[in-house]
């Protein structure tokens, strides 16, 4: 056997003099580290690209640090999956690379299995409840973030009220401390639900993928994909607002033509307010703003993707091409009976063709078991990543704000160049300054000195071409969140290690998943970075790291999907598959080896994407 | 058995296999079954019999196996049984067909040629064994006109007599001069692509599964491996192509109106690589071989063409269906074991995870 190929250790790994400095930006314990040596050593790392494509922003990176200990626990304390462990994280040069940790001990295993015994089942049985618990209690988390009082500015004097008749005791600079930890704490509870049932929903998936390969050797990922999907999630639901607010336009022709028209969000709602028909149709699409268009327009894990609901040119533009297809006549809703139907059709035709009573029932015992709790993994995506993180985001904006407005910061955004534990130092140094009395100055020119050190810093990190894994690859990856979110696989890695030592623009061919079936052949549109997607133009191949909930209008303008990362249920898959668009997922390097203008040939069968004709 | 000896396609069903043959038998069930099937009409052993009866056919055979003496199991003897079989067959050949039996098969073909609209039609006169004969007896294709029906029919019938056929009738024991088969008189498709398909994964029995190889111009191409033809698999209840083959295929299996002989035809170099069948002809075959299986209950061996001059859906022809012989038959059993979904889940959860590579 050839002597394994590997990937650079985290200290052979050079990165460009511009970003010295960088490990400042990050709490210590997610960095490398020459304590923990041996352990890391161990382990096989590989870049984040769903979570952390882009160079992490210090204050961003609170989602890493929650998601890394809600999605392991799950895992090794709650339902104790047996031999899984959690997905360990590190930093390294701004960008965050993630592993599997090794299974534990035998008798650990034993332990464990007992446990899962007892309590995943129940869970299972009783999960339609537990569901309707989760969300009462996931809204009342995000009504506390939004009700959370963060002042504009620290009075000059305390008001006459909070003095008399009785000393409120406390001051509004005390306040704005507080709610800082209140508000971190929310967001790490947020992520604690997250996980809540999402590593048992993968389970149950991985579980059916298994048993329906078992059955039926040759099938496939998308028709599996196709037999478990809940129609009617949450994560659909933004979209169908718009077809819907788009619909009621058309009923009020002069909405319609307002829509249609040239210009921003905001002039055509300026247009609107002075007729009633369209004062009706504002008031409409208010009431359900909130929690509608909560949706980001990236994944919702940076805070310069913004959401609809506060870069409203985004939905406007979508209504607009919806209402120009209504008048040509065109259907623009996704048929949601007919996918329902259809899962339930496809479901009773394989089950069929199985010829054994007994594995018959098997197979429906398990399609049952992963009916029961799949929903979830569509669902929770919406209401944490997309609905609360948009609240998360503007409350934190209110804490740049008076930084900046009390001279800490120079803009407010520079907040999120802060990490966690960073800005309650910015704001008791502001609390302090302000107790102190006139005159007194804070380090305003030290913080933002940093700022301007960690702009740059971050800039260079975005030109930087870092490594795709790190350290030794492993003979098989299994972990469940690896295969399925990640869609890290055993051969994607070897890909990944024949390009490690390659020019990526010299690749006229790349492989990914064959995610839904068609062959597709157009103009590639790159969508880099990921607040982009307003540049395509129907008829393009869309070219992305990854995409979201709030990309799916953009599946009814293009002729095919293309992305780096995605697993075997990614949004890109499960989208391209109900509109017929080819996709292929997971490719590892496409968004670095195509260029926007490229005329690319899309395989959705075989996972092939050609380059026919290069810009 | 009945005096009936000539039906047409639409006459028959499988209940009629001992005496058209399986091959027309199963024709006839798949035009009653209301698929898309040429058009055709079969003689039954009986007409076999019959002219092998009624004209001089059976004495003079005898006649010539009266002086014949040669050992089945010796090599050195099968030159003996090639120069018999040629004897055999010339004098069989030579032989008029009783003359009703004549004039009833020029009947059915002008009926043929009226049906289809078209003079001189071409048909390929077929044997068709009540038990199974695969490749033993000719088939003559492209046959055009009242005389060449007649006269190829009993070419089909002389072919009993052909060298292998009497060798492995001398093996078993069995009388050499007689061997009731019937003949089928199919409407040829002008074929611009023709293959195989089964309702299933051939390689390892998956029968959720269509899989289907096809080459250009006429199915004898494929179904002989004399090119190597595409192939496909098709998700049958998706109707999906997961995989599509597509090879070089070098040559196709044409009709030259010069020699008027089926001939391989090198193709142009530029077509060897092109997909032979369209994607919506590859679903509709699948959509086809799922309704197939389904009329008779088992996984099936299809074999299709498709007309060059016909508009899609119409072009689509089935010539022939049979059950799938290696998977088919094999009971299934419990792949999973009795097990509910909670210990399918508890073996996922519990299958350890290797992460090294040490």
């Amino acid at each position: 056997m050839a002597a394994p190929i590997q990937f650079p250790f985290a200290d052979e790994i050079e990165l460009p003099p511009e970003m010295e400095g960088w490990e400042e930006m990050y709490a210590p314990q997610r960095l490398f580290s020459k304590d923990r040596e041996a352990w890391e050593k161990r382990h096989f790392w590989y870049h984040d690209k769903i979570h952390a494509a882009d160079p992490l922003y210090p204050l961003d990176d609170i989602f890493q640090e929650a998601w890394q200990i809600a999605l392991s626990q799950y895992n090794t304390r709650v339902f104790c999956i047996p031999p899984a462990q959690g997905v360990a994280q590190r930093i390294l040069g701004c960008y965050m690379y993630i592993s599997a940790v090794e299974s534990p001990p035998g008798d650990v295993i034993q332990k464990k299995a007992e446990l899962f015994g007892k309590r995943v089942p129940y869970t299972f049985d009783n999960y339609a409840r537990q569901w309707e618990e989760w969300l009462v209690k996931f809204h009342k988390l995000g009504h506390d973030m939004e009700a959370i009082h963060i002042p504009k500015e620290l009075y000059e004097f305390v008001p006459d009220e909070d003095v008399i008749p009785t000393p409120k005791g406390f001051t509004e600079a005390n306040v704005l401390m507080e709610n800082f930890n209140d508000i971190v704490n929310l967001i790490i509870r947020a992520w604690q639900y997250h996980f809540q049932y999402l590593n048992l929903a993968y389970l149950a998936y991985l579980m059916f993928v298994d048993t329906s390969r078992k059955l039926f050797p040759g099938i496939k990922e998308g028709t599996i994909g196709k037999m478990v999907a809940g129609a009617d999630v949450s994560m659909f639901r933004p979209e169908e607002e718009l077809c819907r607010l788009s619909r009621l336009a058309m009923s009020h022709r002069s909405v319609a033509e307002v829509l249609k028209q040239k210009g921003t969000a905001e002039e055509k709602m300026n247009i609107l307010r002075t007729t009633p028909e369209g004062k009706a149709w504002i008031e409409e699409m208010d009431k359900i703003k909130n929690p509608w268009f909560y949706v980001s327009n990236g994944s919702g894990w940076f805070h310069y993707e913004g959401s609809w609901i506060n870069t409203m040119d985004l939905p406007f533009s979508y209504m607009q091409s919806y209402v120009e297809r209504l008048e040509k006549g065109e259907t623009i809703e996704r048929k949601l009976e007919s996918i329902s139907e259809e899962r339930e059709r496809i479901v009773a035709e394989y089950k069929a063709l199985i010829r054994s009573e007994d594995d018959r029932k098997t197979f429906e015992d398990a399609h049952r078991v992963v009916r029961s709790i799949y929903r979830y993994a569509e669902d929770h995506l919406f209401w944490v990543e997309h609905w609360l993180h948009t609240i998360w985001f503007e409350r934190i904006d209110q804490f740049g704000k008076i930084l900046t407005k009390h001279g800490v910061l120079g803009e407010p955004e520079d907040i999120y160049l802060f990490n966690r534990f960073e800005v309650p130092m910015l704001l008791e140094d502001l609390a302090t300054a302000w107790a102190l009395g006139e005159g007194v100055p804070t380090r305003g020119p030290f913080w933002q000195a940093k700022a301007e050190k960690r702009k740059k810093i971050l800039e260079a990190a975005a030109k930087w071409n870092p490594t795709p894994a790190i350290g030794v690859p492993p003979e098989q990856i299994a972990e469940p969140f690896t295969l399925m979110l990640w869609g890290v696989t055993t051969d994607l890695v070897q890909e990944w290690l024949k390009g490690a030592g390659m020019e990526v623009g010299d690749l006229d061919e790349i492989t990914g998943f064959p995610s839904s079936a068609g062959v597709a052949e157009g103009p590639a549109r790159v969508l880099k970075m990921l607040a982009d997607v307003a540049k395509l133009e129907p008829g393009e191949i869309m070219v992305a790291p990854t995409t979201n909930p709030s990309w799916a209008p953009v599946f009814t303008k293009i002729k095919a999907a293309v992305t780096d990362i995605g697993g075997l249920t990614s949004h890109a898959a499960i989208v391209s598959r109900e509109y017929g668009l080819p996709s292929v997922t997971g490719t590892g390097v496409a968004t670095q080896v195509i260029k926007t203008g490229d005329i690319i040939r899309v395989d959705g069968s075989t996972g092939k994407v050609t380059i026919v004709k290069r810009v | 058995m009945p005096d009936q000896w000539i039906y047409w396609l639409s006459e028959l069903s499988k209940d009629h296999n001992d005496i058209v043959g399986k091959k027309c038998a199963n024709l006839g069930e798949l035009t009653q079954a209301g698929f898309h099937v040429p058009p055709g009409f079969a003689l039954s052993v009986v007409a076999y019999d019959r002219f092998m009866k009624e004209t001089e056919a059976t004495e003079r055979v005898l006649k010539i196996l009266s002086h014949f003496k040669a050992d089945a199991e010796s090599v050195a003897d099968t030159e003996k049984f090639d120069i018999l079989s040629k004897e055999v067959r010339s004098t069989v050949e030579s032989i008029a067909l009783p003359p009703d039996m004549e004039k009833t098969i020029r009947e059915y073909y002008a009926e043929l040629c009226r049906q289809t609209g078209k003079e001189d039609l071409f048909v390929a006169t077929r044997s068709a064994g009540p038990v199974s004969h695969p490749g033993q007896y000719e088939t003559y294709l492209n046959v055009s006109g009242a005389d060449d029906v007649v006269k190829y029919v009993r070419s089909v019938w002389a072919s009993t007599f052909n060298t292998r056929s009497i060798i492995a009738r001398a093996r078993l024991g069995l009388k050499l001069e007689y061997d009731p088969i019937g003949v089928a008189v199919l409407t040829m498709v002008d074929a611009k692509a023709a293959g195989v398909m089964f309702s299933l994964n051939p390689i390892n029995g998956d029968e959720s599964k269509v899989s289907m190889e096809a080459g250009f111009g006429f199915g004898e191409a494929v179904v002989s491996g004399n090119v190597n033809p595409d192939r496909y698999l098709v998700d049958k209840i998706t109707l999906e192509i997961d995989e599509r083959v597509i090879s070089d295929k070098g040559s196709e299996f044409a009709y030259n109106p010069e020699t008027r002989k089926m001939e391989y035809k090198e193709l142009p170099a530029d077509q060897k690589k092109l997909p032979c069948l369209e994607d919506r002809e590859i679903i509709e075959l699948a959509r086809l071989a799922k309704k197939v299986e389904a009329h008779f209950g088992v996984p099936q061996d299809i074999e299709f063409a498709v007309s060059g001059s016909l508009p899609f859906p119409e072009s689509i022809y089935l010539v022939q269906a049979r059950p799938e012989s290696a998977w088919g038959k094999k009971k299934k059993e419990s792949v999973l074991g009795k097990k509910t979904g909670f210990e399918l889940l508890f073996e996922k959860a519990t299958t350890p995870i290797k992460l090294k590579l040490d």
